[in-house]
């Protein structure tokens, strides 16, 4: 009974989670190269006797004069020949061809012809791994996105902790602050870029503010080439200010769960707010605080709307927004190599969960809890 | 008895609280709540002010976008700003395709998420750990990134570039926190209520329906809204999945670098608006989400 009711769901993973991620590895690993079949008999559904690569120049042993009709009705000569050649491993390989595969010189006469047209076959290849790791924008886009994190999140996690540690206090208002600190679980990453280009941009508010009270003489543009470093503050901004709920959400809860003597010891013996903090909430928040960081690096990988919208997406660039870059049909319409980028993205956050349940002892619990 | 004699005889010992000293201390207690409000007005000033400026941008006139410096309030309040987001070419039919794709989403995700999120609330049963495990672990992975093979697959079958199927994509991005919610609020449903409806001669089926169903409808309402937000907002699927049949983000994204201002801020409003709406409605529910599921 209770298979038949997690069926769907297993079935839905299967198809749309785990049998994607096999075919992402697939693309990745793979590419699609034209081989010509030949044909054990002079016609097209007869037994493959072996592949030639495109391009191969091969012997005519043998021709056949067979005939096709039209569409309108009219009959006119095909060719088939049986030829011999080397296949792509060097072997020589025997079989019989359609004419429309290979250019021949005459039909009739010629010993010798090359190929020309053939199926499209998937081999193996590392190309795509290559054409991933050799482009010159990949060594910037690991960096900067590893570079996000590390200053994302040690942020994000003090002002988590702030906001939940503001809620847990029963202040009057509790549920107003309460919904105020959870929108931003419903703004997505591209919202949250335009609304901070709203404030980065030369005419923004930063600059009216700066400009208006008299700070600067005339506009600083923050949003330009040269300024690296004022372009990862104002994604560094724009992510703390969009991603820090979810992270609330899950340490406030871990509280809830804290019982509250715990809470209130620390409070009768006289102990400070950062002593409180330091030896009775944090380490009773660990396991919550886990599943909140793997989650949080998890959803850092993903990040590129913020980016594009803040700084086009060429000056600085990250992870997702290459494995656009590769897709997207109207640049370098390079499935594959999205697939390898796809693929990297996955091990590499596989890697890091699996590094931080290693990391922390109470990984039981932290598992579940995920 | 004799300790109720002789405790009145010990209290003196107990110097008496000076009036200064209470004084201080009441002062030190009000100084310590009204830092924790100023913190927390802080806070949520954090929050609203840029949702405030981007509000201020979508209600101004396109001139006051373009001017300098900038007013932080809309000076004359106006449509016009949304008004000529509107009009521009597709964005109806594509805010309309992200209203679809969202609907189909929560539909899909909460029916198959249902019998899940029950089966692991009431039964025990072997492999249920293993089950919940490898569901839950889904979430350990980016699965936007799955939007690459995804894309190819749907290509092959013909069916890429339809509100459906990216739906069908999206499906799978929110399904394992819809049975990991919904599993929490069946979880909060009594057992003992389903038990009393049995004894009372319900099948289990008329149980769930009439009781427990009935009962979690709030919770699995507030997780369905969920799951139309995490639809609505996400963009990087969207965008590999459709081409002629963008969502309001994809739309938006894909033409962000060649429109003005004054769209892409009456567009950052409009993806807005929706989510600061439907958190309203759920924000009872968002802790039990995660912090019943363990019990």
């Amino acid at each position: 009974m209770p298979y038949l009711l997690l069926l769907p769901s297993l079935l839905y993973l299967l198809l749309f989670f785990a049998y994607p991620m096999v075919q992402a590895f697939q693309l990745a690993f793979s590419k699609s190269v034209p081989y010509l079949n030949l044909r054990a008999e002079p016609n097209a559904t007869a037994a493959t006797t072996g592949t030639l690569a495109m391009q191969t120049v091969v012997t005519v042993l043998d021709r056949q004069r067979q005939e096709e009709t039209l569409p309108n009705g009219v009959k006119r000569p095909v060719f088939w020949f049986k030829v011999e050649a080397p296949n792509p491993d060097g072997v020589p390989v025997q079989g019989w061809v359609n004419q429309r595969n290979v250019f021949i010189e005459s039909r009739t006469e010629s010993t010798t012809a090359r190929v020309t047209t053939g199926e499209p076959t998937l081999v193996f290849t590392l190309e795509n791994i290559q054409r991933m790791t050799s482009d010159f924008r990949f060594g910037p886009a690991v960096l900067t996105t590893f570079l996000l994190i590390i200053l994302i999140l040690p942020l994000q996690f003090a002002l988590a902790i702030g906001m939940a540690l503001v809620l847990q206090s029963q202040i009057r208002a509790n549920g107003l602050f309460l919904y105020i600190y959870a929108i931003p679980l419903g703004i997505s990453d591209l919202t949250a870029g335009i609304v901070w280009y709203a404030i980065f941009t030369q005419r923004g508010f930063l600059n009216s503010a700066l400009v208006g009270s008299g700070v600067l003489p005339q506009p600083f543009i923050f949003l330009q080439p040269d300024h690296t470093a004022w372009m990862i503050t104002a994604i560094v901004l724009a992510e703390v200010w969009r991603a820090t709920s979810i992270v609330m959400v899950i340490v406030v809860a871990g509280l809830q769960a804290v019982p509250r003597d715990y809470l209130e010891a620390g409070e009768v013996f006289g102990a400070t707010v950062w002593q409180r903090l330091r030896y009775v909430i944090l380490p009773l928040l660990k396991p919550s605080l886990q599943v909140a960081l793997i989650l949080r690096t998890i959803l850092a990988f993903q990040v590129f709307a913020v980016v594009v919208a803040l700084t086009g997406g060429d000056v600085l660039t990250v992870l997702g927004n290459e494995t656009y870059r590769w897709y997207d049909p109207a640049r370098l319409n390079s499935p594959n190599v999205a697939a390898a980028y796809a693929g990297f993205i996955l091990l590499i956050s596989l890697g890091i969960s699996f590094f931080y349940l290693r990391a922390v002892r109470s990984q039981e619990e932290s598992v579940k809890a995920l | 008895m004799t300790t109720l004699t002789t405790q009145p005889e010990t209290r003196p010992a107990v110097p008496p609280l000076d009036a200064s000293v209470r004084r201080r201390a009441r002062i030190r207690h009000n100084l310590r709540r009204s830092s924790i409000y100023g913190v927390a007005i802080l806070i949520a000033i954090w929050i609203l002010l840029p949702i405030w400026l981007i509000t201020t941008m979508a209600f101004s006139t396109p001139e006051n976008i373009r001017a300098f410096p900038k007013p932080f309030v809309p000076s004359p309040a106006t449509t016009e700003t949304i008004n000529f987001f509107l009009s521009a070419e597709g964005i109806v039919q594509s805010a309309l395709n992200s209203v679809i794709v969202a609907v189909l989403t929560l539909v899909i995700s909460t029916l198959i998420a249902v019998p899940a999120g029950y089966a692991i609330a009431r039964f025990l049963f072997p492999g249920r750990d293993a089950i919940r495990l490898g569901i839950l672990s889904v979430r350990a992975f980016p699965i936007v990134v799955l939007g690459v093979p995804i894309a190819t697959i749907y290509i092959q079958l013909g069916i890429y570039d339809s509100p459906i199927s990216l739906a069908l994509m999206h499906v799978a991005l929110t399904l394992p926190t819809t049975i990991l919610v919904i599993s929490s609020v069946f979880a909060s449903v009594p057992y003992e209520l389903e038990e009393a409806a049995q004894i009372f001669g319900s099948t289990p089926v008329q149980a769930f329906w009439q009781v427990v169903l009935p009962l979690s409808l709030p919770g699995i309402a507030a997780s369905a809204l969920l799951t139309f937000v995490l639809s609505w907002n996400e963009v990087f699927a969207a965008i590999m999945l459709t081409l002629m049949n963008r969502t309001l983000p994809a739309a938006i994204l894909y033409t962000l670098d060649k429109s003005g201002d004054p769209f892409k801020f009456a567009g950052a409003f409009f993806m807005l608006m929706p989510a600061i709406v439907f958190i309203f409605f759920i924000r009872r529910y968002l802790f039990n989400m995660w912090g019943s599921i363990n019990k």
